[in-house]
């Protein structure tokens, strides 16, 4: 296996990393997204131990920066922030498929990066590049089951009403502040574009952690969140309470990795799979 | 900003082991500048204003040279393979490296905690670096120890971060994300800044008295405080990117006098 460092793209603005392994012709290549503003080694270097193990497992990899995160610069082109993020991430999959052979992907994503991937993958041609996606921490909805578990304990939990009040008179005193933000994608939308990825023939991953206990906090929420497509043979969950939203612990990085190199091995076999270092 | 296409992503070094990225200046310069970074999360969170650093220095005609050590950021090895003694030879190398693509003379380093202590310590080692510009540099390697200690045992009982505080065996040999091999651990543990290798600048985010730096490093070293102090040590920052641009401006504008000098 070797790494290579590239600078790419259409306005050779992007930077990025492609494990390309001695084997593996045929397979799919794995792209790796920013998780927020981390630059391409990810939150704690998840990114680099994750694309290395999917190399010694025989898979092209590339880890990259978005446009304007990290080492990428901008390309000066008038578009909006999804567009630029398609473009780039087909920039990186002609990158990978001319160095490792590979024609089809699968994104990876963690937070915003798994929201960019999600975006990727709802574009109707998406299915022609990609095979599937993985998404860590992606959207999720409070549901009546997630309010039933948050609340139910703390009903009668007099500190915490006390704590609720004086919060709320604090937002009362400071009035109404401007919010800038990125509003998310509603919960019809995504649940149509889970269904209408699978009907595509993607394989999708979802895995959520305890990060997120403040909208997400059951394995049983996959379902009240996206409906029957989590049934779907193609469509894997996975609940993570323990663990928090960007894996600072080593056993529970190590752990996601594991559960990745799995999952893909399942979907997307390779005729002569690495030995795991 | 210079344009991203005068930024050079490669790998250098004994079996192209070292990640790089080199900043090219629009003439040739006597000076080059290399960017030591610190280790572990220090290094993501400072890997902003890094490159905010390195184009700046770039634009005002210093080649640049910026670099992962073994075990850190898209270079080769894990990240408990991280050792000090690797980290100097790493910083030699990347000199050596910098001194062959720009052409210079003199190779002057910038180093943010850790990483301004090992440039010292490399500086200190005949590694090729002709000057050092540390920012809030790690003086008392047990002191720092000790606090990362404290503060994953913080973090493994921080329930805005878990669910429910972690047990004690998962979060042991770690600081804030990172794998801390014994060797490491001893290494930090046991660095004392002297001396006998003092900056040309410091730069003091941290609000520490500068009669304390004065009596460390002696009075050559020109000291500034920069505003606002930098939450190194802030659990609730641990994921937040450092940022100063009057960092930068100092920085760039000592090493701009200097040239004149």
């Amino acid at each position: 296996m070797r790494e290579q460092a590239f600078r790419f793209g259409r306005a050779r603005h992007l930077v990025g990393i492609a494990g390309l392994p001695d084997s593996g012709d045929g397979t799919v290549g794995v792209i790796l997204l920013n998780a927020g503003l981390v630059h391409r080694v990810g939150p704690f270097r998840l990114h680099v131990d994750l694309t290395r193990r999917l190399n010694a497992l025989g898979y092209p990899t590339l880890r990259f920066d978005l446009s304007t995160i990290g080492d990428s610069g901008a390309t000066g082109e008038s578009q909006s922030r999804n567009q630029q993020i398609c473009a780039d991430v087909d920039d990186a999959m002609a990158l990978l498929g001319q160095h490792s052979g590979c024609q089809r992907f699968v994104l990876v994503g963690l937070c915003s990066g798994a929201e960019k991937a999600h975006n990727v993958a709802r574009e109707a041609h998406s299915h022609e590049k990609l095979a599937g996606a993985i998404f860590l921490d992606n959207f999720a909805y409070r549901t009546l089951g997630f309010r039933v578990r948050h609340y139910l304990p703390r009903m009668f939990n007099v500190r915490r009403w006390k704590r609720w009040l004086a919060r709320k008179a604090q937002e009362h005193a400071a009035g109404d502040v401007p919010v800038f933000g990125v509003a998310p994608l509603p919960q019809h939308v995504v649940r149509e574009d889970l269904g209408s990825m699978v009907a595509r023939g993607l394989k999708l991953d979802l895995v959520y952690t305890g990060g997120i206990h403040m909208y997400f906090n059951h394995h049983r929420q996959f379902r009240e969140c996206f409906g029957s497509v989590v049934d779907d043979p193609a469509v894997s969950t996975r609940y993570l309470r323990e663990t928090d939203h960007t894996y600072v612990l080593t056993g529970d990085r190590q752990r996601l990795i594991d559960h990745i190199g799995e999952w893909l091995t399942r979907h997307f076999p390779i005729a002569q799979a690495g030995a795991l270092p | 900003m210079t344009r991203p296409d005068h930024e050079l992503p490669f790998f250098f070094g004994e079996g192209g082991e070292l990640f790089g990225i080199y900043h090219q200046a629009a003439r040739p310069s006597a000076r080059a500048v290399l960017l030591c970074a610190p280790l572990g999360q220090d290094h993501m969170r400072c890997h902003r204003i890094y490159r905010q650093l390195a184009c700046t220095l770039a634009g005002q005609g210093m080649p640049v040279l910026r670099f992962d050590y073994y075990g850190c950021g898209d270079s080769a090895g894990g990240s408990a393979e991280v050792d000090w003694l690797r980290c100097l030879d790493d910083i030699a190398a990347a000199a050596r490296e910098l001194r062959a693509r720009s052409g210079a003379e003199r190779v002057l380093a910038f180093g943010a905690r850790l990483g301004a202590s090992m440039a010292l310590a490399a500086a200190a080692a005949a590694a090729g670096i002709d000057e050092v510009v540390a920012w809030d540099p790690v003086v008392d390697g047990a002191a720092f120890v000790a606090t990362q200690d404290a503060m994953q045992e913080a973090m493994r009982q921080d329930t805005h971060r878990f669910v429910c505080p972690r047990q004690r065996a998962e979060a042991v040999g770690q600081w804030l994300g990172f794998p801390v091999s014994s060797t490491l651990r001893g290494q930090v543990e046991g660095w004392r800044a002297a001396s006998r290798v003092a900056p040309s600048l410091l730069l003091d985010s941290m609000a520490r008295p500068a009669a304390e730096w004065r009596q460390l490093f002696g009075e050559k070293t020109r000291i500034e405080s920069l505003e606002p102090t930098t939450p190194w040590d802030d659990l609730a920052r641990l994921e937040a990117a450092v940022i100063s641009h009057p960092l930068v401006q100092a920085v760039a504008s000592h090493w701009r006098e200097r040239a004149y000098a």
